[in-house]
Parts: structure tokens; sequence; C-alpha cells
């Protein structure tokens, strides 16, 4: 048996030592780890761990195939994410114990805190004494089993799994519902007591999901749908898109559901202009070489940055939302083009892994997909707090794209209208965000960049917050970015421009002189190259494109992503509809695009007399109308409009 | 954004090898990941009934010296004698004779002079930096008395500034002090409420909110528990707080627990933190029958 004293060295020492022992050791004891946080995150090799006192938050925490033992109490998110192993906590556990486990064995001999088995998946977590309020909040699969008393609400909003209380229910949560306990369920909830040496007699009762709350009862009649001029041209009383919904609504008695973003006129990009008269006949035809365009993001804190051949990436956009053709395509692309491409909410396949030349991978707070293993494959990790389209609002997918191969990847049951929570299980504030950052950089070794994905809403104090607690870079998405499903009166109404949002985020930088301390990336309703260069004057370091990479990709933009039905197989998981889809094509034509932009960039920059992307400043701007002038501090010079038109039309 | 931390020692100094100051150094320390741009304490020394102690920000240079006129002018005003004063780091430390109107005094001193703290006893030491650091500058370490608080902040919503750091005293309140980690949501709603009767805000921090309430009920003749239970009704948000008085600390937490808590108690001493890697900086290498207080519940000791 080795021995690692967390009194002489940091975790982060501890952790990589454990991890170089476990590959031989059967057994490995941890010596006064006096509650510190992150102990044998990341751990996947098969090995006992054996605390000698309390563990801090994320105790075993991403880990796969190891047993850990704590003598005596655990932190916060116990065991998080674990995807096979066992965790026995002595004493008590924290808030959210077994948060995400993918079937871990998670045994508390004391009580447990609120929210425990928050969207876990799949496995058992134990608890010998009570537990706080709302256990099983929001749970996919799995059990719980609490010994003693259930606390208020327990099984609040949980889809589906089993919970198990032998002592008192003291409340039920929402769509929960109490019901008698199935013979074979109780040999199994006493084998499992038998296997982790746990005496008991006596009865359970059992709470599952009563299924009323978290399905739509009717669908949206399929209507030939409105394009998007028509959802975007000026709103006169009844026209053909308002009475549509006034229909619509008339039959399914709620909000609509729609994909895209916000068709309404706002306040833009293309409100702004280039200072400098740009002569489209002077660009000459070798400029893409002339114009220094890579950019390395994400590398700004001693991580491995991403190397982009211009500062440009793919939008987090999830397979789910879309098919797996299309995530296959864009991958390609991305590869093809140099740039990175994103995982979106619902997992990375190999696929998708193996095309992408740099992948960022996405966590949102359903953990849907997330596991330790693509973490390690990534390029890049993101939490996502919240995106433009929707601020503050969780994801949607309809039952009709949760298919059997869909849910097996993001670990949830078959067929349900999935909502993906709106807020993270153990990111309630600034200061849990820390050590959640900190538990992927253990997890990862402190390889790979760490960004933070940011709907537009509060935006001077996000940023703030995102930029102190230590993220390699930040990606903003304004109002105008898009989504494959939301409410649309959301969609259409909430957030703020991005154009606003990029203004905000720098001043919020420059007062707390964060400026050169963390990257920018920025996205929502970028469309092309001008768009993007634009956004680097603002002060972004590099841009994002998703609508504008799917229309490449063959997206007609009938604002249907949610029905599944997609007439182009980009936003569907029906095979007869994938199958009109061609990812080696479509990647190709998405490629194009990406050159296009590239073509721009370099002929608008070099234009505006660099040799370099980053020498590009609000310098460089002019405000068109006097909206933008006072969201961006640019001078009003509406002279300049309609300027950038032909570089538009000569990019090819 | 912060984490907290709370001590109360219920034997005399005499059975402890290290300073209450020394101790809360420690258990902010534990926790200084969760705000590293400032470091606060609320420690009591000795008290003497007659007497005040004060603490002000002052500046440095000739802001300093301006602001340490002003004050001696207002005190002199009051009949306030001062028996000693020194600067210390940027702030003015004052001991007065006093037996006026405290709360009348200390809005006096609040319209000319940046006040930390005021009380018989209370002194909050606070500044931008660590735990190790503050210390350096203030000498919390020297700090013996019998009970205190602590705090790091990461600023998020307002600068870093020393004024902006907690803990915050209960203005116009001697010797009231509080920690706070979390949100108060109906600020604006209480703070009206508190102001129409009179009260006076010196920050638009919600802590500061917090103590001020707390003290209102306290002279109302609430005992602390009965405050803190008004409290937990009365308080919209998300918050874990630990208030301290003279002779006395608690806590509550709101009803959503979203903030965390723990706490050690045993016949010597009880410790509250954000965290249980604060307690065990006070035991090290040991495992500790620690408790997360249940949500929307208070606990009171004194001494």
């Amino acid at each position: 048996m080795k021995r690692i004293d967390l009194s002489a060295i940091s975790v982060r020492e501890g952790n990589e030592l454990l991890r170089k022992m476990a590959e031989q050791e059967d057994i490995i004891e941890v010596l006064n780890p006096d509650a510190q946080h992150h102990i044998g995150v990341g751990l996947t090799s098969p090995c006992t761990v054996k605390i000698r006192g309390s563990a801090g938050y994320f105790c075993g925490g991403l880990s796969d195939g190891a047993r850990f033992e704590v003598d005596s109490n655990a932190g916060w998110g116990l065991g998080d994410n674990i995807y096979n192993g066992t965790v026995v906590v002595g004493g008590n556990a924290g808030a959210i114990a077994g948060v995400a486990i993918r079937g871990a064995e998670i045994v508390v001999k004391g009580n447990m805190g609120s929210r425990a088995g928050q969207v876990m998946k799949k496995g058992t977590l134990l608890c010998c004494g009570n537990a706080n309020f709302m256990a099983g909040y929001m749970m996919y699969g799995g059990r719980i089993i609490i010994l003693g008393d259930s606390g208020e609400r327990v099984g609040e909003d949980m889809s589906a799994g089993d919970i198990y209380v032998a002592g008192k229910v003291n409340s039920l949560g929402s769509d929960a519902e109490l019901i008698d306990l199935p013979a074979d369920e109780l040999d199994s909830i006493m084998a499992f007591l038998d296997k982790h040496e746990i005496g008991f007699k006596g009865s359970f009762q059992k709470i599952h999901n009563a299924g009323k709350k978290l399905r739509y009862a009717t669908q949206e009649p399929q209507r030939r749908s409105l394009p998007f001029f028509k959802h975007s041209a000026e709103m006169t009383y009844w026209n053909e898109k308002i009475q549509e919904d006034v229909f619509v609504k008339s039959q399914i008695g709620r909000y609509r559901i729609r994909g895209y973003g916000t068709a309404r006129a706002l306040p833009h990009v293309s409100d702004i202009a280039f200072r400098k008269k740009i002569d489209p006949d002077r660009i000459e035809s070798g400029v893409v070489d002339q114009v220094r365009m890579r950019t390395e993001i994400g590398g700004i804190n001693g991580a491995e940055p991403l190397k982009l051949s211009m500062p440009v990436m793919v939008a987090p956009m999830s397979y789910g939302a879309l098919s797996a053709s299309t995530k296959r395509a864009i991958a390609i692309a991305s590869g093809m083009s140099d740039i990175a491409e994103n995982t979106g909410e619902g997992g990375m396949s190999d696929a998708q892994r193996g095309a992408a030349k740099q992948l960022i991978f996405q966590m949102l707070g359903g953990r849907l997909g997330w596991n330790i293993h693509d973490m390690k494959r990534a390029d890049g990790l993101e939490i996502y707090i919240s995106q433009g389209a929707k601020p503050g609002l969780g994801g949607q997918l309809m039952a009709n794209k949760v298919t059997k191969e869909l849910a097996e990847i993001r670990g949830i049951p078959e067929g349900i209208d999935l909502r993906s929570p709106s807020r993270h299980p153990d990111i309630l504030g600034a200061d849990d965000l820390v050590i959640k950052v900190e538990e992927f950089r253990e997890a990862t070794g402190y390889r790979l960049p760490v960004s933070i994905k940011l709907g537009a809403g509060r935006v001077r104090d996000d940023i703030k917050i995102a930029a102190k607690d230590g993220f390699d870079f930040i990606e903003l998405d304004g109002m105008q970015g898009s989504t494959g499903a939301g409410s649309s009166e959301v969609i259409e109404y909430v957030g703020i421009p991005t154009l606003s949002a990029i203004c905000e985020a720098m001043d919020a930088l420059d007062e707390i002189e964060f400026r050169d301390k963390v990257q920018m990336v920025l996205m929502g309703g970028l469309r092309d190259g001008i768009d993007a260069v634009k956004a680097l004057c603002l002060g972004a370091d590099a841009v994002a494109f998703g609508s504008s990479a799917i229309i490449a990709g063959g997206c007609i933009a009938c604002m249907q992503c949610h029905i599944g039905q997609c007439v182009t197989g980009i936003a569907t998981q029906n095979p007869d509809h994938e199958d009109r889809y061609s990812p080696e094509q479509e990647a190709l034509n998405i490629h194009r695009f990406f050159e296009s932009v590239r073509w721009q960039i370099a002929a608008i920059t070099n234009a505006l007399g660099y040799d370099s992307v980053t020498q590009l400043s609000r310098d460089d701007l002019v405000a068109l109308t006097p909206e933008a002038a006072a969201i961006t501090g640019l001078p009003y010079e509406p002279e300049h409009r309609d300027e950038t038109d032909a570089i538009a039309i000569k990019a090819s | 954004m912060c984490g907290i931390a709370g001590i109360l020692y219920k034997k005399d100094a005499t059975s402890r090898n290290a300073s209450t100051g020394h101790a809360l150094i420690e258990m902010l320390n534990g926790c200084q990941h969760r705000g590293p741009d400032s470091t606060g304490f609320a420690l009591y020394g000795p008290s003497h009934d007659d007497q005040l102690r004060m603490r002000f920000f002052i500046g440095t240079g000739d802001e300093a010296t301006v602001a340490t006129t002003k004050i001696k002018e207002i005190l002199a005003d009051h009949n306030a004698h001062i028996i000693e004063d020194e600067v210390v780091g940027n702030n003015y430390r004052v001991v007065v004779e006093f037996d006026g109107n405290v709360q009348k005094l200390s809005y006096d001193l609040e319209h000319a002079a940046k006040v930390i703290s005021i009380g018989s006893s209370l002194e909050i030491l606070k500044d931008i930096g660590t735990a190790h650091e503050v210390d350096d500058v203030y000498h919390v370490n020297s700090f013996s008395g019998t009970h205190g608080l602590g705090h790091v902040r990461l600023a998020t919503e307002s600068d870093v500034r020393p004024e902006a750091a907690h803990p915050f005293w209960a203005t116009g309140f001697a010797d009231i002090a509080i920690v706070h980690n979390g949100q108060i949501t109906n600020y604006w709603k209480m703070r009206r409420r508190l102001e129409q009767r009179g009260f006076e805000f010196n920050t638009a921090n919600d802590s500061e909110l917090i103590a001020v309430y707390l003290a209102d009920k306290l002279s109302q003749g609430f005992r602390l528990e009965e405050a803190l239970e008004t409290s937990i009704e009365d308080l919209d948000g998300t918050f874990s707080f630990l208030v301290s008085t003279k002779n006395e600390i608690g806590y509550a937490k709101d009803k959503l627990a979203v903030k965390p808590m723990v706490m050690l108690e045993n016949e010597d001493m009880v410790a509250i933190a954000s965290e249980e890697v604060s307690l065990n900086k006070l035991f090290p290498g040991q495992a500790l029958s620690t408790m997360e207080p249940a949500p929307g519940t208070f606990c009171t000791w004194h001494r």
C-alpha cells in the first residue's frame, strides 16, 4: 500500500501522484486530506483510495473504475459524474451527493445534503441517514435509496429513475408520485445493502415520475412554414405571422416553440461600418497570404491553446438539435479550414471527434453526454451558462428527436420531451464556479483551456465574474444567436443584442483592468467575414458561426428545427430525413463558406491598411444609426452606409 | 461571492494555544479560493463601558491628514475625548471616552469620514488582499478575544476597494458586525423601509442591510435568535450569514440552502465556515464531526 500525504504536497500534486500510483497499486492511502477539494478527480484506473479524514468538494469526481473510501465527511458534489466505480463515505455528505453519476455506486453512511442525485443518469446512491430537500431533483435514471427520512420535495421534476425511502417521506416534489414497492425491487435493494455490508430491516416506499408535467399533451399542428423574411418583416397588425401564431395557440393552448433566433429588427453589426472607404477593385488576389490571421485562443493561463488558422470557430450546436451527419459535416469542414468545432450539449461522437482537428467539449447543467473520457480527448472545455437566443432558460429537445441512439449518448430515457435544466447543480455563484473550473483543470491535468459560454443578459457583471474566475476565454452570445428549440416569445423578445453585448463586455473588462487577462469570442447572428471583422474591431479575439455554417450546409431557415422532420436532414433524428443529407458534399460547402470568410477578413483587414487582424480596432469603425452610435460610442456617420456591400458581392 | 468564517470560544483564553485572530486567519486562508480580492475580520477586544473603539479609512498622504483632522473635529464636537489613536495601514484607529448617543455620533462621523466600525469592543480590520496580507498590515493575530468573524471576498458587482470588503458594521449600532455569502434580492424594499425610520446606509451592499436590519431588531428589544428568525422570513434571496455582537455569534441560512455552511461544535468552541476545509485548518489531520445547518435555520451561541 502506498501513501500520499496532503499535508506535504498540494492536491494538484497529490492527484498527479495518485494517477501514476494507481496504474500499479491496488490500494492507496491519502493522509491529512483536511477536507480539501478535488481529491481523486479524474482518476480512471481501478484501485482503492482510502481517504483518512474528510474530503472537500467533488471527491472522486469525473472518475471511472476506482473505489474511494472516505473515513469522515465529504463536501458538495460527492462522486460528481462518476462513470463506474464506488464511493463510500463514513460520515455525512454535503449538497448534491452523486450529482450526474452515470453508473456509480455511492454509499453515504451518515446524512446527505440537499439535491442529492441531481441530474443523475444511472447507478445507485444510498444514504443510510436522512436526506435533505429535493433528493432526486431532475434525475434522469438510476436509483436513490434513503434509509432515513426523505426531506422535502423528494423527486422534484424527476424525469425517470427510482427513489426508495425507508423513513418518512416528508413531501413529494412536483410530478413525483408515491407507489407500492414491487417485490423484485426490494430484493435488488437488499442485495445492494448486503453487498455494502449495511445491516437494515424494514420496508420501503417507492417514488417515481408521475408523467404529468414534463410532457406536452398536444403537439403543434404541422403547417407550411413561413419563411424567415415574413417573420422579420415589419410588425403590422394581423399579418400572416401573427395570424399563424394565434391559430396555433388556439390549438395547443400554450406558448409556441420554434428554432432559430430573433426575427425582429434589432441593432446589429450591420448598423456599423468601416471608417475607411474600401475599394473592392483594389483588393489583390493573394490577399489571404498577406494578412496574419492565425489566432491562438485559450493559452493565456498556460493551457495548450486552440490554434486557429483564422479568428473563427464553429458555435456550439448539439448532436440532438442537429443530426449526426450534420455534426460530422461541420466537423470535417472545421478541420479542412483548420478552425475549432464545438460539440454543443449532446455529447461527443467518435465520428465528430475523428473529423474535427480541434474540438471544444461543452458541459451544460443537465450534464447530458458529459464524461471524463471525452473530456480527455477534447481540445478545450466549455461551461455553458446560457445562450443568447434564450438567456437564463434551459434547452428543449422534443420527444421525436430523442431516439435510442441519442438517449444513450446523453444517458437519458428514450422518447421523453427533454428539458435541459437552466442552471447547474454545482454552480450557484461565482464562488462555486471557481471550484468547478478547478475540478476540470484537475481532471485534465491543467492541459486544456477552459471557457465559459454566456448568453448576453447581465453582461457587465457576468463578464467580470467570468474574468475573475480565471477562465481562459469567454464565449459571449448575443440575442441574434439561434437555438434548435425555444419558446418563440423568448426567442423574439428576451436578450441583449450582440452589438450591445460586446460593447458592454469590453467596458466591463476595462473597468476591472482585465482586457489582457482573458480572451473573448463573440457570436450571435454573425453572418460573414464582414461581421467578423467588425467584431474583431470591437474587441473580440475571435468569432463563432452557427447558423451561417448550417445554412452553408443546406439549411433553408424554415425555423422548424424543433419538429424533427427537417426536410434537409439537418435538424432531425429521423433516418429517412437524415438520408437526404450528404455529409461529404455539405462539408465541402461549409468549408468553402469558411474560406470565403477567410478571404473577407483578409481583404478588409488589408484594405484598412493592416497586415494582421490583431491591428484592428474601434478606430476603424463608425456608426450608421443613432442607436448604434449610442450603443457603441462610435461616431455617427451615416454617409458610410452600404460601402461594404461590394465586398460581400466580390467574396467567393 | 465569497467565503465566511466565525468562531466563538466557550472557555477562557488560557485553555487554547492560538488567538482568535489566528484561528480566523487560518480559517480564511483555507477558503481564500472563494474570494481572493479582499479579506476582513470582526474582532472583539477587552471592553470598557464608557469607551468606544473606532476605525476609519483615511487613505494616505494629504488625504489622510485632512480626514484625520475632520474626524478629530467631530469627536471634539460630541465631547468624545481621545484616549489613544494611531494610523495603521490606511486606517485611523482611535479610542475615545464617550457617554452620549452612539447613533448620532456615528451618523455625524459617517457624513464626514469613512467609518469602518464603532464599538466598545468591536474592531473591524479589512482591506484588499489575502488573509495573511491583511494580517501583515493590521496585526489580526494579536487579537485574543473570545469570538470573531471573517470574510473573503470576490468582488463582482462592485469595485475592489477596502470599503467594499466585509465584515460590515451595523452602521449606527455599536459592536454589531456581519459577514454574508449570498444575495438579498429585496434589498431596496428593505432598505427603504429602514431608511423611512431614520436609519442611514453607508454603502449599497446588501450585507450592510442585514447588519442594520438585525441591529434595529435588537434595539427594539428582540433577542438575537428572534432577530435571526424574522430575518429568514423578511429577507428574500440566497444567503448564509454570520452575525456577532459583544458577547455572542449566530448564523442564519436561507430556505433554498444555495450557499454552503458547515459547523463544528465541541465543549470548547463553535466554529462555522462556508466549507469544512476551513474547519480542518483548526484541526489539521483530524476527521471532524461537522454538521451542515438545515435550510431555513438559525442558531446563536453566547459567552
